[in-house]
């Protein structure tokens, strides 16, 4: 403990004489204590850590505290930014397509509970040993590692309301007609959601494989001897143990759900119809690189950003009261 | 002393690792850099012959690449000394390119601009003013060039058509209105006139009756009619979206309801055209490359995938309004525009100007199918008597010289307006509202957001 200690000690050292250079002279002269290979070590740290750290800033930190003065602004990237109060906040909380938009965002959430449910049943039915069964785990997975963009294409095809493939299995199976999927208002974003499923099952469903096989076998056979069904088993025992693991996809769900662009942009053209498609982020898109509001955009983004956070906040607060941990 | 020595090793690393940081997004400049002017005469002024180097910048696909390309080598060929850079852009993500590059001082010296965002630019100051060098410039004959497509290059911050000169035309783009020959043999109808006036909606609504097949599924096979311009019923009609001069939204009117009406009863009442749920499943230009539909709106530029089709097709005027006799159809045009902050102003405006009005490329130009030549007497003459469909080409020199307006659009600097028009107006196609409805509940609305970005 104590050396780790020593070594904390020279590292806050090392980055008050960066900061204060003169002062770290000084000090050098009053009293040089670290010895030369450990100074070495630093530096060849800080070295490797420059880049990153570097990209942080100019990629990272910089345009966020840019971003942040331009929701103040008006800016069309030609003419020079001009000072305009809080009126993109006034503007963006009176614009009936930011709360379209929003609406749209969270109506998608729907989509991750529907996930974690079938990830689950997956995961379950994956965990037996059945043979070929690395096959199927990786059937499920490759979803996941598609190009959204391809994936999005092909959805295209199967959800075309005269051709698609589900349509035709609808009027194959029921003899009805399947729904307009892209182009009704009512259900461009059920749409969304079941091409989420298609690709994000795969990812949770591994998430719980690892789960459930973390889970160990003593407290199964401990409830069989009490005489548990099957399903208090599952209830009582597989579901809180794998309470990390909702909590991890619940969290990574809504965040990624709030981020969601690139399907709407090559599904929902413009917006979808009567804007039924768009996100928050494709609006925030729309009014940067289509209208160059750039201000305005910023001034959206910052709030999307704080809603996550907040809604992050709240999750972390409530976590305490069903996450089990070990 | 061995301190010191780390200290210097330590921020030159720094200073090299930053390096390589701003190196990832700076290396494609260099290779742009043009060469100083100045170290060939060493006059400051750049002579005739001066070396230069050119940034040109457009879109467009593959056809389009290759003319482009084809047209600037020989241009280079004829100067040895100006080199020309051409970039293309795919042209969805074209202004989005061109905006980031104008943000960051990195404006190509010429590039495409059209529209609304011909408008921003201008108002903005990005561009130069080509009013002197028009005048001055021997090789150009402005009285040669369709005025209606000049014009669209005079902007006073206003009116579009007033004040000086920012562009040369790249095209004139006549919206025609083209028809399947064997449809209309099929159905034994004569076919639809080239001369405006004639034909008018009742006659389009008729024979588009007569030609729409349904098939034993119940679903409509053949339709009469895809993608009428609603712009056109409305012009035809006698209304307009926006009164430029006063800057009010005039969509609330009956005859601009009537108009809409009109173009939506062609699938909602006469379903003699494919309606929304239609187009999502196969979009119209591929039902009436399929020989499915018999009258469909086409631009020069779709020429030669025409070209290949295997029926006969040709292109008649649009139908006009039973209330007013008169049609009309929107007239597109797509600009060559000069940075303000060229190095080479004059030859920029060269190279513009070889591109929009030298007759060896505007003939290589219509002979690809690309477009109506921008020279009158080269359109009125060798480009009318071309061997090629349409046979009638006489209709697109009539929507240049009489019938074609530009398109609403061009009076804009911001078209969320009429992009929420757009967006609002799938109620009235689906059959939800009324266009009278509609447009009485949506002028409010445009109206505000015009508003907002426009004055």
């Amino acid at each position: 403990m104590l050396r780790w200690r020593g070594e904390d000690d020279g590292g806050t050292r090392l980055a008050a004489s960066l900061l204060f250079p003169a002062a770290a002279r000084e000090e050098k002269l009053m009293k040089n204590t670290t010895p030369g290979y450990r100074r070495k070590e630093i530096i060849w740290s800080l070295l490797f850590v420059t880049p990153p750290i570097l990209g942080f800033l100019i990629f990272g930190l910089a345009p966020l505290l840019t971003s942040f003065g331009l929701s103040f602004m008006s800016w069309d990237m030609f003419t020079p930014a001009k000072f305009t109060g809080t009126d993109n906040f006034q503007y963006m909380f009176a614009d009936e397509k930011f709360y379209k938009s929003l609406y749209n965002t969270f109506y998608l959430l729907l989509g991750i509970p529907l996930g974690m449910i079938i990830a689950l049943i997956l995961a379950i039915m994956m965990n037996r040993p059945l043979k070929g069964i690395s096959f199927f785990r990786t059937i499920y997975y490759i979803p996941v590692i598609s190009p959204i963009i391809a994936v999005s294409l092909l959805w295209q095809w199967l959800l075309n309301y005269d051709y698609g493939i589900i349509n035709e299995f609808i009027w194959n199976v029921f003899g009805v007609q399947g729904p307009n999927w892209l182009g009704d208002p009512n259900w461009v974003k059920p749409s969304f959601i079941l091409m989420g499923l298609w690709g994000g099952v795969g990812g949770t469903m591994v998430l719980y494989l690892a789960g459930l096989q973390g889970i160990p076998s003593s407290y199964y056979e401990a409830a069989q001897v009490d005489g548990a069904s099957r399903w208090h088993q599952f209830k009582h025992i597989t579901l809180p143990l794998l309470s990390p693991i909702h909590f991890y996809v619940v969290v990574m769900g809504i965040i990624g759900t709030f981020q969601s662009f690139s399907q709407m942009y090559i599904l929902a053209a413009d917006g979808g119809p009567e804007y039924s498609g768009a996100t928050i982020v494709y609006y925030i898109f729309q009014e940067a690189f289509k209208y160059f509001n750039m201000g305005y955009a910023s001034a959206v983004a910052w709030v999307l950003g704080i809603l996550i956070f907040i809604i992050t906040l709240f999750q972390f607060r409530f976590s305490k009261r069903w996450v089990y941990q070990e | 002393m061995v301190w010191k020595g780390k200290w210097v090793q330590l921020s030159l690393t720094m200073v090299l690792s930053f390096m390589l940081v701003l190196s990832g997004c700076g290396s494609s400049n260099n290779t742009a850099a043009p060469e100083d002017p100045k170290s060939d005469g060493g006059t400051g002024e750049p002579s005739e012959n001066a070396k230069s180097q050119i940034e040109f910048m457009g879109w467009g696909g593959d056809t389009e690449k290759a003319v482009f390309q084809k047209l600037i080598d020989s241009y280079m060929k004829k100067n040895p000394n100006k080199k020309v850079k051409y970039t293309v852009v795919p042209p969805a993500e074209y202004y989005q390119k061109l905006d980031t590059l104008i943000a960051a001082n990195k404006t190509p010296d010429v590039f495409y601009a059209g529209g609304a965002h011909f408008n921003k630019l201008v108002s903005s100051d990005v561009l130069l003013n080509l009013e002197s060098q028009l005048n001055s410039n021997s090789d150009v004959n402005p009285d040669n060039v369709w005025k209606q497509g000049l014009d669209r290059y005079r902007y006073d911050g206003s009116n579009v058509g007033s004040g000086d000169l920012f562009g040369l035309p790249k095209d004139v783009g006549p919206w025609a209105f083209a028809y399947n020959k064997a449809l209309f043999d099929k159905a034994g109808l004569p076919y639809p006139s080239a001369k405006a006036g004639e034909y008018t909606w009742d006659d389009m609504v008729a024979d588009a009756k007569a030609i729409t097949v349904v098939n034993e599924r119940g679903k409509i096979d053949t339709f009469g009619v895809a993608g009428y311009s609603t712009e056109s019923a409305v012009w035809a009609n006698g209304a307009d979206w926006l009164d430029p001069a006063t800057g009010k939204i005039t969509i609330d009117t009956p005859e601009f309801a009537e108009a809409m009406q009109f173009v939506a009863d062609l699938s909602l009442v006469h379903k003699v055209s494919p309606s929304p749920d239609d187009e999502k499943a196969q979009n119209a230009y591929a039902r009436f490359v399929a020989g499915k539909v018999a009258m469909f709106p086409m631009g020069p530029w779709d020429q030669p995938g025409f070209w290949d089709l295997p029926f006969e097709w040709d292109i008649a005027a649009w139908p006009a309004s039973p209330n007013t006799g008169k049609t009309a159809t929107w007239l597109g045009s797509l600009g060559f525009v000069v940075s303000k902050k060229t190095e080479y102003p004059e030859d920029s405006f060269a190279l513009a100007a070889y591109l929009s009005l030298d007759p060896e490329s505007q003939k290589e130009n219509y002979m690809l199918g690309q477009a109506v030549p921008n020279l009158m007497d080269m359109a009125k003459g060798e480009f009318l008597d071309m061997e090629k469909a349409p046979q009638t080409r006489q209709v697109f020199l009539d929507i240049i010289e009489d019938y074609g307006r530009p398109p609403v659009e061009v009076t804009s600097k911001n078209t969320k307006w009429l992009d929420t028009f757009w967006q609002d107006a799938s109620q009235v196609w689906t059959g939800k509202k009324s266009a009278a409805e509609f447009v009485k509940e949506e002028q409010p609305k445009l109206q505000k957001l015009y508003d907002e970005s426009n004055k």
